[in-house]
């Protein structure tokens, strides 16, 4: 390579990362300003937005509220797709091609097409906006995901290991639970952290099958929608480092036992 | 508790396929408590489906499997008692040494006392206790393979499965295992079940030896029998090397029970093991190189040829040469021989003889 | 080696250790329970049952809940009128279709602007995160490279009103760029970059950049230096290498990271309405634009988004044929 390209290479690296941090820092900023006026510059400044997200129940009760639906919608998507996966990576069955596009589906349908999908399937099942549609969206939605990271996990195991099990005297389901789930351990631990922060982030899904209760995303939305003011980067920014912190924990944890295996 | 004389394993007549192939070509065999026994072949010649049948990871299409004179054809993996040594070990990544030997013990319903015991006794026969707290990944190919062969013996299996145990290992630590797993199945008593395609490993270690290829037996004797009085051409060229020796019978000498046979216009004098071909028919002999002795006069051994070495090769602690014999175009035989007598005989013409328990008349 | 002392008592000692005297341990208490071996013994009496226990409830997820939703909306956007009122024969019509192209083109036009913003949008994306994987992929170490594919992972944790909130403050008039831009003296006034096609795409862009990016980094780091270095040694020059070994190499990374971003940024709803203005609604926008109401005019929005979709499908599909095609003709 010579060093020219190589320089240019170099550049539009850093370039685009400065692309992807500078947005946000200057978001993190803003919610420092001791001025209602969202714009540059910034004169003085304070915390005072902070305390005030603190002390606002609203704020604090729909953080809660989302937190539950991405542990709850997690939970569904986590174990029905490792069932996908395992059945997926078993021993070859007719259509299997078949069910394997039918789970890959809710990842590559549109958002806005999805959020819809799932509306109308609510109203023709019955089920009311609210929480529940929710968890259940997101878990649908998620399952893909999670089948896809477990599989690669999955492929990756010698066959050699259940068979042993299953030689030392163990019937399938505790093969399965003594020595195939642990080995999926790092593969679960990542997919339900990836699940956790898809259902979190998730806007338009929550904002189509929501009720009066907002998740966070919808909150954040419809605060925009009447104006720009600082509380809604001290949200947004609260809502980033979780979501950073949570991130950043897992990707090591799942590298560290990888390395482990 | 059945008759110890009683066979351990016996298959009737098993048969196994794989779309078109045939992997297993109704195989019956019988195994002796406390055997040894050690199924040879090239890849694909049924020996390791013979394994995974035994250890109940394959359907056999038709045929029955008895296992202590118990039929156990339907049997899944964990309801027979016998218990394996995968070629990759397949120790359980996340589970120390004591937790993967425990395993078996656990699902035996024995409790933790007895787990205790048992895993202490195994542990200190196979020199194990320093490891008991590592993982697979904590170990050596060779602590490894230990530890396999110690886990699939905890349960105390009627039969012990070995597929191709010693494959991942390197030249020099599998000459030592060899020696170490011939002595451990002596002192448990343990019937072995070993499945390899290294021919040396089969020699060193086996009671018995049986030859698979294309999903059939070829030969089914102890090292010795097989090595030295081989069936087909397929064993002869399978193990070790051979002189192959085309020829057309000439008739049975009955009084000595051998086979005369006329090689290119020589006459020799062979014993067929497996089966006396008729005179006049076209037969192959196997003939071992380290069998051939050189004179310098004409011995008086059954067989006697004179020829000349064209080639040599040196092996280290023997030399391997090429032999044209004299007067006949296209007689050539090939002999392990010391360097001395190589050097001493030189180009010169020298006599060749062996014995007629030497020569191998083969059935195909 | 051996210690020999040891091994005698092995043999003996085998049958002793054969009749458990106290309590199993817990899988072996969880095998011996008598409920339990019942329940095995029904769930994996064979391996075809074995097999229907491990696939059933699957594959009746998948149906009811993967495609069930999608074939709702079909159902929905077929029907004549909508909520069925109490004892109401559904009758089907394809009248909801019709209106795609009624009222002089009023839908048409957010869609073929969905359409195109789509392509050109993925083809930036491309363009600008290309450089970027093969970067990350060569010219870093190994070692490190884990660790910046983290940093660049950080950002996309963050979620989609998040991240569209930092780009309306980032392009506002009195957002970051225009206070550069004015402190430079290149404008005297603000641009208004906000509510146009620009700050659309910028944000978009923000929002899939990393789609693109992980496959063209698993394409670039799978491919093997060496074919580079042996180009190279036949005397090829940076470019053509490129051109004709590295690009070629990486067309599967480069279809699949295009079909996911195009069918992702078409789907996105609030980025759309708070980056864009009157001039830049998307489709998306007119589809939930029908599910504002109660429910009469969800057959329309129903048949507008099978519309979307099976279009979007076809792009993508006849996408992912260009590239094998491309693929193929370089295999010659």
């Amino acid at each position: 390579m010579t060093r020219n390209s190589r320089v240019f290479l170099s550049i539009v690296f850093w370039a685009f990362v400065v692309y992807l941090f500078v947005p946000l820092a200057l978001m993190i900023l803003m919610g420092f300003k001791d001025s209602k006026f969202i714009g540059f510059p910034i004169q003085s400044w304070t915390l005072d937005w902070y305390l005030g997200v603190f002390e606002d129940t609203d704020v604090i009760g729909t953080f809660f509220y989302s937190l539950a639906i991405a542990v709850a919608s997690t939970a569904i998507s986590v174990v029905m797709g490792t069932w996908l996966a395992v059945l997926l990576t078993g021993r070859r069955f007719l259509g299997r091609g078949a069910v394997y596009a039918l789970m890959i589906l809710p990842a590559l349908v549109p958002g806005i097409i999805s959020a819809i999908a799932f509306r109308i399937y609510a109203r023709q099942l019955g089920i009311e906006p609210g929480m529940g549609a929710i968890i259940w969206a997101h878990a649908v939605h998620n399952v893909p995901f999670v089948t896809l990271v477990v599989m690669a996990r999955l492929s990756t195991q010698p066959k050699s290991y259940a068979e042993a099990a299953r030689d030392l005297g163990a019937d399938p389901l505790v093969t399965f639970v003594r020595v195939t789930l642990p080995y999926l351990k790092p593969a679960i631990i990542g997919a339900s952290v990836f699940c956790l922060l898809l259902s979190f982030d998730d806007f338009v899904r929550s904002f189509f099958l929501g009720s009066y209760q907002p998740t966070l995303p919808v909150l954040i939305f419809s605060k925009l929608r009447s104006g720009m003011s600082p509380e809604i980067n001290a949200i947004s920014t609260i809502a980033l480092v979780l979501t950073a912190v949570l991130g950043i924990w897992a990707e090591r944890s799942s590298r560290r036992m990888n390395k482990e295996n | 508790m059945a008759d110890p004389r009683d066979p351990i394993v016996r298959l009737d007549g098993i048969s196994k396929r794989f779309g078109k192939t045939t992997a297993l070509h109704e195989l019956h065999l019988s195994i002796a408590p406390g055997e040894f026994v050690t199924f040879l072949g090239p890849s694909g010649c049924g020996k390791s489906t013979t394994l995974r049948l035994l250890g109940g990871f394959e359907k056999t299409d038709s045929g029955r499997i008895l296992l202590e004179g118990k039929d156990v054809t339907a049997l899944p993996p964990n309801k027979r008692n016998v218990n394996m040594v995968f070629q990759d070990y397949a120790i359980f990544p996340h589970m120390t040494v004591a937790q993967n030997m425990a395993f078996g013990l656990e699902l035996k319903g024995l409790d933790r006392a007895a787990i205790d015991r048992r895993l202490n006794e195994i542990m200190s026969f196979l020199e194990l206790e320093p490891f008991a707290g590592r993982y697979a990944s904590q170990l050596s190919g060779g602590q490894r393979q230990r530890v396999a062969l110690a886990r699939a013996l905890a349960p105390d299996p009627a039969l012990l499965l070995l597929d191709e145990p010693l494959g991942a290992l390197d030249a020099k630590l599998r000459g030592q295992v060899q020696i170490e797993l011939k002595a451990i199945q002596r002192q448990t008593h343990k019937t072995f079940f070993f499945v390899t395609h290294d021919q040396d490993e089969a020699l060193t270690m086996s009671d018995r030896i049986v030859v698979m290829n294309a999903g059939r037996v070829e030969q089914d004797g102890t090292p010795e029998e097989l090595y030295f009085r081989p069936a087909t051409r397929f064993v002869a060229e399978f193990i070790g090397e051979t002189n192959l020796i085309d020829g057309t019978v000439r008739g049975i000498d009955r009084d000595r029970s051998e086979v005369v046979m006329d090689w290119r216009g020589i006459e020799l004098r062979g014993q067929a093991p497996a089966g006396v071909p008729a005179a006049g028919q076209d037969v192959t002999a196997s003939l071992r190189l380290e069998r051939l002795s050189f004179h310098e006069g004409r011995p008086d051994t059954p067989n006697a040829v004179r020829g000349r070495i064209v080639n040599r090769t040196f092996l280290g602690s023997r030399m391997a040469v090429d032999l044209q014999v004299e007067d006949v175009s296209g007689a050539r035989l090939r002999a392990f021989t010391d360097h001395d007598t190589t050097s001493r005989v030189g180009d010169a013409p020298v006599w060749i003889g062996w014995d007629s328990a030497s020569l191998a008349v083969l059935t195909s | 080696m051996i210690d020999h002392a040891a091994q005698a008592k092995t043999g003996s000692d085998v049958a002793a250790a054969d009749d458990p005297q106290g309590r199993p341990t817990f899988w072996g208490r969880v095998t011996g329970n008598r409920a339990y071996r019942a329940l095995v013994a029904v769930l994996f009496a064979s391996p075809r049952r074995q097999f229907l226990i491990l696939a059933a409830f699957p594959l009746v997820w998948v149906v009811t809940q993967h495609l069930g939703p999608m074939l709702q909306m079909l159902n929905v956007s077929l029907l004549e009128s909508y909520p069925l009122s109490a004892g109401e024969e559904a009758s089907l019509t394809f009248e909801h279709y019709r209106k795609f192209t009624a009222d002089g083109g009023l839908f048409l036009k957010p869609f073929f602007r969905t359409l195109t913003f789509g392509v050109v949008l993925t083809f930036a994306t491309l363009l600008i995160t290309y450089p970027v994987a093969y970067f990350l992929a060569r010219h870093v170490k190994r070692e490190n490279q884990l660790s910046l594919l983290l940093l660049l992972l950080i950002p996309f944790w963050t979620g989609e009103i998040v991240r569209t909130y930092a780009i309306m403050i980032l392009l506002g008039n009195n957002g970051a760029v225009n206070l550069a831009l004015q402190w430079l003296g290149l404008v005297e006034r603000p641009i208004p970059f906000m509510y146009t096609g620009f700050s659309v795409s910028v944000g978009l862009i923000y929002l899939t950049a990393l789609y693109m990016l992980l496959p063209l980094y698993s394409a670039l780091e799978k491919l093997p230096r060496s074919y580079s270095e042996a180009a190279a040694d036949l005397g090829a020059g940076t470019w053509t290498r490129f051109r004709r070994i590295t690009l070629p190499l990486t067309l599967e990374g480069i279809g699949s990271g295009c079909t996911l971003v195009f069918l992702i940024s078409i789907g996105y709803y609030g980025t759309p309405v708070l980056l864009g203005g009157p001039n830049t609604t998307v489709f998306a926008e007119t589809i939930a634009g029908f599910f504002h109401t109660a429910g009469d005019e969800w057959p329309t929005g129903a048949a507008f988004a099978v519309i979307m979709f099976f279009t979007a499908l076809a792009m993508a599909g006849i996408f992912t044929r260009l590239i094998a095609m491309l693929r193929k003709g370089d295999s010659r």
